[in-house]
């Protein structure tokens, strides 16, 4: 398989404090690999290091096999979808005009194009077309995050970087978001990397999982690996909860002593 | 009051909408170039935020220099007329833009920067979609302050001879027309008014956003840059005539009347189209040079102030030095003396006429005997001059009994009421031709010699000999009481000075 992003020997510090060393990790095209770690650990820089928002003090990043040092940056970003921490629309611009402002760095003249992709996007987030010509100070936290995804895979990147794009979205729409995103990697065949807090959603989407710690890695591997075999410590406090929850059907759920139907099980036997 | 005003404005509706034109004209160009450079600058510095501090130090420092220095600075460079004022005006317009196109700019959100950034951006792409828009409003305010505060300053434009409503301000203060001032005042204002009204309505326009109002916004920016080009570009088509003759005056009454008659002899007597800037604030200081650039070709002088300020001899002039101070222009400047008028504007003595009869006095020596019963009144500051009050006394050997110390204004109805026998004049003063006083002769010429006359750049007589007429005509033409009556109908008469010029060039049948 193909090396889509490559972390060769990356160490990364503020004056003298160094938040990221010895950092090799290479990704393969199409792998969906989500990032965890505890707040602070570099997750973020990690991230923006990919689109060059962030230099590493030493060593090399590589997409797609270029390194990004010699590349035109510019260009190279736009094939990068970007959903921001927080979101971060353009406050002047209308949601038609955020998401549509890849597409138009890219192509100017298709207007038609760009159009229809916008209309695609905002329905796949599940946005409804008449926040088209809303500002982002008219949405609410979760329409705006919604905004920033679309915005981020409508000019079809390869690779798509999101940092906690959920996080302001109730559980049933993260639920559907979810499910959209898997959808869309797997139609695409595009690398993801996903930041998130939530070790069940790293677990759900990943096809890899990466568990970092102060700025190192803990473990990479895919879920049910994690879930096996916990690398260290810090792995195995993360997934502790996560390897005792069921996923048995409905039927059999209370055959399991881990899961929270047993409690109202016992509950009903004392009766 | 009120009623003077309206009738001063209804009278002069042409000159003042002429001159509101221009006002407008200076400022836009001003506003123009400001909006174009000092965004540029404002952009630059905040994109190397290095260079922000030094230049606005600079643009800070050239913006506490008042406005008649900076004036008067730039008079050597550009010389007088339109191009200072402008100049000056885009420099302290400059400031506030600069200013705030740097703080919008640098104010915005670095996260939305980032975001920007990151989805591979270029910094032009940056720049126009993401940092100007969001600026706008910081740099909008920034604007409406910069046009207000131009349209004001633009007032004092005239000062440099420049157009604009500064003009009817200058000319109602230095002709005694106080409605005169005050149209030109309250035009100032309202124009001031109406552009920050028209500005408030482009912010407003600005913050509707919807995707119909945007495309009115666009179509009306299209139609007001037209409008404004063209306001802008009318002063460019103006001023390319040939074949114009350029008449500078001081602001001084009797110059403004001067002016008038020579506009209206030239253009009447040759095919020269004349171009008359009336009231050169500073006067000779500031015209001489322009004298010397090409940017005027003649203008009313008198001798005495071409002697002291121009050739900057020391001394005493008296007539006897003419032949020198001709040949003294001709020598240093190539210019010349022409078309004396016969009118001596100098300090003077009056005495009221019943006295003056009473002890038969013609000129100064003859005070002698009767000074010592006399009152003799004058500003605050003849009393403390060198060639004031003391030395006066000791050239003519009396004093006075009694001396009174007064207010120029009031110092004609003080010698009316019989308050004072004997007070300081000039020789063309217009209260004087309706004041009961005799004016004695300076028989030791204490006082030096103002004859007036006009000084002419030496090319442009040679190149237009046919001027030689003209001048014949005013040679010895007005006399001191003359010119002291003319005076007296522009200031307390209120006539206007092309109607003055007019009716005497009439009466002595100089008017075809
Ligand atoms: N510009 C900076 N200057 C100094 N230190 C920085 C800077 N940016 C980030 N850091 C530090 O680098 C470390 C990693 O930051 P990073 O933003 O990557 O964390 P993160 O894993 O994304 O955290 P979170 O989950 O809270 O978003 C942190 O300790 C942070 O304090
Ligand atoms: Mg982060």
């Amino acid at each position: 398989m193909k090396t889509a992003i490559e972390f060769k020997d990356i160490k990364k510090s503020y004056d003298d404090k160094v938040v990221m060393e010895k950092f090799n990790l290479s990704v393969s095209k199409g792998e969906f690999v989500t990032i965890i770690g505890s707040s602070g650990c570099g997750k973020t820089t990690a991230l923006k290091m990919v689109n060059g928002l962030i230099q590493p003090t030493s060593g090399d990043i590589f997409v797609n096999g270029e390194n990004f040092r010699n590349k035109n940056q510019t260009q190279l970003r736009r094939n990068i979808g970007y959903a921001i921490q927080g979101s971060v629309l353009f406050p002047h611009m209308t949601v038609e005009q955020n998401i549509s402002y890849v597409p138009n760095l890219l192509n100017k003249r298709d207007k038609e194009k760009t159009k229809n992709a916008v209309l695609k996007w905002m329905k796949i987030v599940g946005l409804s077309e008449d926040l088209k010509h809303r500002y982002p100070s008219e949405l609410s936290g979760g329409q705006q995050q919604r905004v920033g995804i679309a915005r981020a895979l409508a000019a079809s990147p390869d690779i798509l970087l999101m940092d906690e794009p959920f996080g302001a979205v109730d559980e049933i729409t993260r639920g559907q978001l979810q499910i959209e995103l898997k959808r869309i990697h797997k139609q695409t065949g595009i690398t993801i990397l996903f930041v998130t807090h939530d070790i069940s959603e790293a677990l759900k989407l990943g096809t890899k999982v990466l568990v970092m710690d102060k700025g190192k890695i803990e473990q990479y591997a895919t879920p049910s690996e994690l879930l096996q075999n916990p690398a260290t410590e810090f792995v195995k406090e993360l997934v502790k909860k996560e390897r005792r929850t069921c996923y048995l059907p409905e039927e059999q759920l209370f055959t399991c002593k881990f899961s929270g139907t047993v409690g109202e099980r016992n509950s009903h036997d004392t009766k | 009051m009120i009623k003077d005003i309206w009738s001063v404005f209804i009278d002069r509706k042409e000159f003042f909408a002429d001159l509101l034109f221009e006002h407008l004209e200076i400022s836009l160009i001003s506003i123009l170039i400001a909006i174009l450079f000092g965004g540029l600058v404002g952009i630059f510095i905040s994109e190397f935020q290095k260079t922000a501090k030094p230049t606005l130090g600079v643009i800070n420092f050239l913006y506490t220099i008042p406005s008649i220095s900076m004036l008067g600075f730039l008079i050597p460079f550009s010389g007088v007329g339109n191009a200072t004022a402008i100049i000056a005006l885009t420099v302290y317009a400059l400031l506030p833009m600069v200013r705030n196109t740097n703080t919008g700019i640098a104010n915005v959100d670095p996260a939305i920067l980032e975001a920007a950034k990151g989805m591979g951006s270029t910094k032009i792409q940056i720049l126009f979609k993401i940092k100007l828009p969001l600026a706008m409003p910081v740099i909008m305010s920034g604007i409406r302050n910069m046009v207000t505060m131009t349209i004001a300053l633009a007032g004092i434009a005239s000062f440099i001879g420049a157009g604009g409503l500064g003009v009817a301000i200058y000319r109602g203060i230095t002709t005694n027309n106080a409605a005169m001032t005050m149209v030109g005042s309250l035009l100032i204002a309202l124009l001031a008014l109406v552009m920050d009204f028209v500005l408030g309505f482009i912010e407003k326009r600005m913050n509707k956003r919807s995707v119909k109002a945007k495309k009115a916004n666009r179509i009306m920016a299209a139609i007001s840059v037209v409008l404004c080009l063209g306001i802008a570009g009318g002063i460019f088509i103006n001023t390319q005539q040939k074949d114009t003759l350029h008449i500078a005056t001081k602001p001084m009454t009797e110059q403004y009347v001067l002016g008038e008659m020579l506009d209206i002899l030239i253009e009447q007597d040759t095919d020269l189209n004349v171009e008359l800037t009336q009231g050169v604030g500073g006067g000779t200081s500031n015209i001489q040079p322009a004298m010397e650039s090409g940017e005027f070709d003649l203008y009313p002088e008198y001798t005495g102030t071409g002697w002291n300020m121009v050739l900057k001899h020391d001394g005493l002039y008296t007539e006897d030095l003419f032949r020198e101070l001709e040949s003294g222009y001709r020598d240093s400047y190539n210019m010349q003396w022409i078309g004396m008028y016969g009118f001596n504007n100098t300090y003077g003595l009056a005495v009221r006429r019943e006295i003056a009869e009473q002890y038969n006095l013609k000129t100064y020596s003859d005070l002698k005997s009767a000074a010592s019963s006399l009152t003799f009144g004058a500003e605050y500051d003849f009393f403390e001059r060198d060639d004031g009050y003391d030395a006066l006394c000791d050239t003519y050997g009396f004093k006075f009994g009694k001396t009174i110390d007064m207010d120029i204004g009031l110092k004609y109805q003080a010698i009316n009421q019989g308050k004072i026998d004997v007070m300081v004049i000039f020789t063309t003063d217009g209260q004087l031709s309706a004041s009961d006083v005799v004016v004695l002769e300076d028989d030791k010429q204490f006082y030096p010699s103002y004859i007036c006359g006009n000084v002419i750049r030496a090319e442009v007589l040679e190149k237009y000999p046919e001027l030689k007429t003209v001048f014949e005509k005013l040679d010895g033409l007005i006399t001191n009481s003359d010119m002291a009556e003319i005076n007296y109908s522009v200031e307390t008469e209120n006539k206007e000075p092309r109607d003055v010029a007019e009716d005497f060039l009439r009466s002595h049948s100089l008017l075809q």
